[in-house]
């Protein structure tokens, strides 16, 4: 973790300082408007507090992306579990009226079991007929996405309504928001501390872990890959599926829009390569990455950069961190080469004129 | 003096973050010689000579060649200079004959860039004759023994007018017979002035043939003598540094109960190609079975069917009494070490920590690491379990939380043994366990199987390395072409006969059935 974290801010302080430059090239106030970034992002409770509800779709997502590609399963299908969790979450709190003691835990459950079967018909197709789930789970994006279309213009139209999105669900799932701060954040945090005692802690998360390095020693070891690759899946899209549940259920407006996934699945994606896999750096990416999306609104407020700019940021940050992560690791071997290499010369002078004396 | 032939100087090579292949080394070669270079695996032998050769580039240091400095930055261009190397590895290409090979990258082409296939018959025969090499040039590749293969890997060089050849461990994949076959070729062809250079770690092959011999360690040109009056035990402690035990020390065997059992075991592969056939044996607590062979006759699918990593299709194992022919990789695991003969490919995971890959396959059979609550580990006793496997193992690792890649190759393999030996098992099946340690690596190896053997283990040994197989196993058993041809005893065999029975397996088997018939 120590070694990854120089990188990780040598990254993060490039990628501000070039964006500076294409800030002032473009003839904008550069520190007024990372001032505003900040200020409308971290320095006021509201701020903080939208900061932390952007942050909660990303730390899941993120999450998932990191289990997948960790345990070296391409799940590359959160889009789809993402629509699909929240699909389902939206049907359940409309049809299923209960106290909020018994709906949120069950919405909840039924978030994480919609993402992870639709992440499990990829990773049946992989045992059964040995499909790439890179494939799979990318063609299960599409058939969530028009799949979920369908549904919120046809079967669950909200007929009150002018455009295809369905009726709310029943307010015993949703989440409180207590003075602006929506208990959506906690369930993500919750899911991040059981994913990494899982990951980090238990034999099925040593498996994948295993796995994902090298598949040929588990496997040597007698870790049941097909078992663990299976398992592994499933949480990547249950994980997926609950970012997804929790649009519907956090927030104020509770009902399936149109565009609700937005960008939060690819955006776990990156930051799931930003971080490694690294489950505590994932989190810690999340939440930097909504510093910068919350930010660019208040920012285009004041400064009148337009927010797509927060986009430039995170993409030189993503290229910064990664090529940071390679260049400093080579940088530092090449250097740590060059100073054995003198060492064993300073000590060979002393010792070869002895050795030569005894040879000749 | 007269320009030197081949001058090396200075000849440095770093491979970061801080490998240094090539530290400083200086070699002369003189037109006409057949000069060795010896050394350990990972002295930097082969290092030089692909740098010589154009594959790899220096850090820093000079070449000159005919008295003139040059630099190949291919071995394209070592070749139109007349320097030629045989790898290891052949180069190849199965489905072609002989003279498709030789010919391929050097073709007679017409006006149009067609190719005019039979031109350089003469040429490739007349060659064949000269050198004596006794290989159709018609035959396909895929139908070649690997003594043939690497006579077209060396007519491949001469059809290119090489003056220099360089044998990199050319004896490695060969019998005993084909190897002296060898000598006679490369003696002929440097009588016919041809300038050889021959790598190898084996010290007898090096004194037999070479006019110079050049000793390297660790990246380093510890000597260059004159192959006059040299003594084994003389050369050999310049090659490791200190004195070499050359064959280590064991009581007979108590063989006492059978441990392990293959009975009657087939495979046959995707291809459908026999890879195994009606393989029968035993293994008794307290014996060490060897099983020789020249690689790619069934030892990996014997390993691969033993340790459950490939499906049985006929036939059965047992191990101490259980038949577990159709329990998975971790059931057997129970009953079983396996020390895996590719520590980087199936033996560890690089980029994991020591602590990481002490503790595979014990994560689920030792309850020793685990946490109060049984689904998790305890990242503190995984730590101790890995510091006494440290300790216990002589492992130098400078931290337990850095990768393992940061450790040596021996250390590795400690690591690796150190965690199949901790499972405690009364059946080991050891392949290839000291392939590409260096001798100090290799003899903690050995003892440490004949520990095991002592301590009422039964060891299966499958290896390529005659020396290690005569050191360490109390029966040898040799395969050829899927089948066990004979089972023989060290004391009373040689590597000659051995290496016959792993040649010419038709009559070697008929005598070791009528053995077995008599026996009855």
């Amino acid at each position: 973790m120590k070694k990854q974290l120089l990188p990780a801010i040598i990254g993060i302080v490039v990628a501000l300082l070039a964006g500076l430059i294409i800030l002032w090239a473009q003839g904008y106030p550069p520190l007024q408007s990372y001032a505003a970034l900040f200020s409308y992002s971290l320095f006021s409770r509201f701020a903080f507090f939208s900061t932390l509800d952007k942050a909660t779709p990303l730390i899941l997502t993120g999450l998932s992306a990191a289990v997948g590609f960790g345990s070296n399963c391409v799940n590359l299908g959160q889009p789809g579990q993402f629509l699909i969790g929240a699909m389902a979450v939206t049907a359940f709190g409309i049809a299923v009226d209960l106290p909020a003691a018994i709906m949120i835990p069950l919405s909840i459950l039924v978030a994480l079991a919609a993402g992870a079967c639709w992440s499990g018909i990829a990773a049946g197709l992989r045992r059964r007929f040995n499909m790439d789930e890179f494939i799979t789970t990318l063609m299960l994006n599409f058939i969530a996405d028009y799949f979920t279309l369908y549904l919120i213009s046809g079967p669950m139209l909200d007929t009150k309504m002018y455009s295809p999105l369905t009726p709310m669900t029943n307010s015993g799932a949703w989440l409180p928001i207590w003075n602006g701060f929506g208990s959506a954040f906690l369930v993500a945090v919750a899911a991040f501390a059981v994913v990494s005692v899982l990951w980090n802690r238990s034999k099925i998360g040593y498996e994948w872990r295993a796995m994902g390095q090298n598949p040929i020693f588990s496997r040597t070891g007698g870790c049941r890959n097909d078992a663990a690759y299976v398992w592994a899946m499933l949480l990547s899209g249950a994980l997926a599926g609950l970012a997804g549940g929790l649009m519907i259920m956090g927030g104020m407006q509770h009902r399936f829009v149109k565009g609700i996934g937005a960008n939060y699945a690819w955006d776990g994606v990156m930051i799931a390569i930003v971080a490694n896999n690294n489950i505590l750096a994932t989190g810690l990416y999340a939440l930097f990455f909504s510093v910068l999306q919350t930010g660019a609104m208040g920012m285009e407020l004041e400064t009148s950069v337009p927010s797509e700019f927060s986009l430039v940021l995170q993409a030189i940050v993503v290229l910064f961190v990664v090529a940071s992560r390679e260049s400093t690791r080579m940088l530092m071997n090449n250097i740590a080469a060059e100073m054995r290499m003198k060492r064993a010369r300073g000590r060979d002078k002393g010792m070869g004129d002895g050795r030569r004396a005894s040879n000749g | 003096m007269q320009d030197q032939f081949i001058k090396m100087d200075s000849i440095t090579k770093i491979y970061p973050p801080d490998t240094i292949a090539l530290d400083d080394v200086d070699l002369v070669v003189e037109e006409g010689e057949i000069h060795s270079i010896i050394g350990e695996n990972g002295a930097g032998k082969s290092t030089l000579m692909k740098v010589l050769y154009g594959m790899t580039p220096p850090s820093g240091g000079e070449i000159s060649f005919r008295g003139r400095r040059t630099r190949f930055s291919t071995p394209r261009e070592a070749v139109a200079a007349g320097i030629g190397m045989v790898h290891q590895e052949f180069m190849l290409i199965p489905s072609y004959t002989v003279y498709e090979n030789v010919i391929l990258g050097a073709e007679s082409v017409g006006r149009f860039g067609t190719l005019r296939h039979d031109d350089a018959k003469p040429k490739v025969q007349e060659l064949v004759d000269t050198y004596g090499l006794n290989i159709d040039i018609d035959s396909r590749i895929s139908d070649l023994s690997v003594g043939a293969q690497q006579k077209v890997e060396i007519l491949k060089l001469l059809y290119r007018d090489v003056d220099v050849l360089i044998m990199d461990e050319p004896t490695a994949a060969l019998t005993p017979q084909e190897a002296g076959e060898l000598f006679t070729r490369l003696k002929s062809l440097n009588e016919a002035g041809k300038t050889i250079i021959f790598i190898s770690h084996k010290l007898d092959e090096v004194l037999e043939l070479s006019d110079r011999i050049t000793v390297m360690r660790k990246g380093k040109r510890v000597t260059t003598v004159d192959n006059r009056g040299l003594d084994k035990a003389e050369l050999a402690r310049a090659m490791v540094g200190r004195d070499v035990v050359f064959s280590i020390k064991k009581t007979p065997a108590s063989p006492e109960e059978v441990v392990f059992e293959a009975r009657s075991l087939g495979y046959i592969d995707a291809n459908g190609a026999t890879r195994l056939k009606d393989v029968s044996f035993d293994v008794r607590r307290g014996e060490i079975v060897g099983i020789a062979g020249v690689e790619g006759n069934g030892q990996y699918e014997l390993v691969q069917l033993v340790t459950g990593l490939l499906p049985a299709q006929s036939g059965r194992v047992f191990i101490g009494g259980h038949d577990v022919t159709d329990e998975d990789v971790m059931q057997r695991r129970k009953l079983m070490c396996y020390v895996p003969q590719d520590r980087k490919v199936s033996g560890s995971a690089q980029s994991m920590s020591l602590v990481d890959n002490a503790i595979m396959t014990h994560h689920r059979l030792n309850p020793e690491i685990e946490d109060r609550w049984k689904a998790l580990l305890s990242s503190g006793r995984c730590r101790a379990f890995a510091s006494r496997l440290v300790e216990d193992f002589g492992v130098l690792a400078p931290q337990l939380d850095a990768p393992i890649s940061s450790l040596s190759g021996g250390n590795q393999q400690k690591v690796v043994v150190g965690r199949e030996f901790m499972l405690d098992t009364d059946f080991i099946l050891l392949d290839q366990p000291t392939r590409g340690l260096d001798v100090g690596s290799i003899e903690y190896v050995q003892q440490e199987v004949v520990r095991r053997r002592d301590a009422g283990a039964g060891c299966l040994l499958i290896s390529a390395d005659l020396d290690e197989l005569f050191s360490l196993s109390d029966r040898i058993l040799v395969m050829a072409r899927g089948r066990i041809v004979a089972e023989l005893r060290p004391e009373a065999t040689t590597r000659e006969e051995i290496g016959e029975y792993m040649l010419g397996a038709k009559e070697a088997q008929k005598a070791w059935r009528a053995g077995k018939e008599v026996g009855r």
